[in-house]
């Protein structure tokens, strides 16, 4: 079963790599002439490999997700099972999150480590082959790598992040140009921020529509998938409002992200449920005509 | 994780590519030795069944290649007299199970079957070939796994309900060892429960 490759989608995922890794070589050059930058490198570097190591069990606590044993969930441990079979992928922890809003999540630094997580909303709202669909679209993150690749994409934009919140404490003594050395370099920081943020937040689109495809192919049904998002979104759509906000900070995590009208397209972490819709059924279609 | 592993995770396409990636039916031919194997050294018996494992795909050119499968199996049933049937399981899996008290007649079938898959283009849609034994001496079960997306050969000794010996599977690991190219790591040792706790995982 084979489909055309998505150029598109791999040609604008290289090129935001690109970006983003001239944008941090840029970054780094110019703050080291403003700055020692060795002692925020250790601390950040330290920071995040806590981050790295330790997200997994952050997410499932700030879910209230807990892990589940095959005799309490048999079918989704078998589902997990059979789907991780295919992907090649070893058996990933089944979590379990006590809440309403259907989503699904996976962490994990490397497939050997990873979890699995779905809410009880989701299993209540969908039926097997669309829980399939988004299972399969969890373990394709998990096979992509996606925590370690965020994880390393985000970096030096946190380091950044961080000298533009605390730079001005460390104003007086650091740096080797006279007392507007800090500013300067707060100045590229918040601007070498913003444009990371986006970049990133771009990287993160693209990427799902990687473990759309990959879901996809792990399934061998595009439409499963296509029908759990709608399925999905229209159900987040009715949920209640606290619930949503409780719930916002997970979103870089979900299978699909909670809505907040202002906040614009170029911030979001996950592409607009219509457009992945609209591929997974072209990918049906390719299925059908091949 | 090699070099190239590392390059196509980073840009999203390991998923698509291993969930893709074909199967190689030949290793299936280890069996043949490995039945007389388990005979000799631990008595275990063919339980003169086999069958292999796969995962639909919503097309009408899958349904396609089943049925050429199934031509071929029906052709096939005169002349070795395997015979054939389908099986849906539980987890909405499908299983084309293969009877026969020729061993060789059953690594042959499984065989044929594995390689029309893969000649009509989803090879990568299988999942797993499975080959039964007993132990007459008191009933216990074991099954020998072939895992396509692995390329290895893994036990599966289920003890009823959803236990399995796992006493039972190292030693089948090891006695084998060698003979079949048994998965190393024990993580993709996927359990293939039967939908009815004293039958196949077939059945």
């Amino acid at each position: 079963m084979e489909w055309k490759p998505d150029w598109g989608l791999r040609g604008r995922m290289v090129l935001t790599m690109f970006l983003l890794f001239a944008l941090y070589i840029v970054f780094i050059a110019i703050l080291s002439r403003y700055m020692g930058l060795f002692g925020v490198v250790i601390v950040m570097g330290l920071f995040s490999l806590g981050q790295f190591f330790f997200s997994d069990r952050l997410a499932l606590y700030s879910m209230g997700a807990s892990k589940v044993e095959a005799d309490e969930y048999p079918q989704l441990h078998a589902m997990v099972g059979r789907l991780s079979q295919q992907a090649d992928l070893p058996k990933p922890t089944v979590a379990v999150a006590e809440t309403k809003v259907p989503n699904a999540f996976a962490t994990g630094r490397s497939p050997k480590q990873s979890t699995v997580c779905v809410t009880k909303g989701l299993l209540h709202t969908l039926d097997d082959e669309e829980l399939e669909g988004v299972l399969a679209h969890e373990l394709a993150h998990v096979k992509n790598r996606d925590v370690m690749v965020m994880t390393i994409a985000s970096f030096l934009s946190t380091i950044a992040f961080m000298i533009v919140r605390w730079g001005w404490l460390f104003g007086g003594n650091r740096n080797r140009q006279g007392g507007g050395g800090m500013i300067v370099a707060i100045l590229v920081s918040l601007v070498v921020w913003i444009v990371s943020f986006v970049l990133i937040r771009t990287l993160s689109r693209y990427r799902e529509y990687s473990a759309d495809r990959g879901g996809a192919a792990i399934t061998g049904n595009p439409s499963a998938l296509a029908s759990a998002l709608l399925t999905i979104s229209g159900r987040m759509d009715r949920v209640p409002q606290e619930d949503l906000r409780e719930q916002s900070e997970m979103n870089a995590f979900f299978v699909i992200p909670i809505r907040s009208g202002f906040v614009g397209r170029i911030f979001s972490t996950h592409p607009p449920t219509e457009k992945r819709v609209e591929r997974l059924r072209e990918m049906a279609g390719e299925m059908e005509r091949q | 994780m090699g070099l190239f592993d590392s390059i196509r995770s980073a840009f999203g396409l390991s998923a698509e590519a291993d969930a893709t990636r074909d199967a190689d039916p030949e290793d299936l031919f280890g069996m043949s030795t490995a039945y007389l194997t388990m005979e000799a050294n631990l008595d275990f018996v063919p339980a003169d069944a086999a069958a292999l494992c796969f995962s639909a795909v919503d097309s009408t050119d899958f349904a396609a290649a089943v049925d050429e499968v199934e031509t071929i199996l029906h052709a096939g049933e005169s002349d070795t007299g395997t015979r054939f049937r389908r099986h849906e399981d539980d987890h909405g899996y499908h299983w084309v199970v293969l009877e026969d008290s020729d061993p060789e007649d059953l690594v042959t079938s499984v065989h044929f079957a594995a390689d029309t898959f893969v000649e009509e283009g989803y090879g990568s849609r299988l999942l797993a070939a499975v080959f039964g034994f007993e132990r007459p001496r008191d009933g216990a079960r074991a099954y020998w796994v072939y895992s396509f997306r692995r390329g290895a050969y893994y036990p599966f000794a289920p003890t009823g309900g959803h236990e399995r010996d796992s006493r039972l599977e190292f030693k089948l690991q090891s006695v084998l060892d060698g003979e079949l190219d048994v998965e190393g790591d024990e993580g993709y040792w996927y359990p293939l429960w039967p939908d009815d706790p004293d039958g196949h995982p077939w059945e």
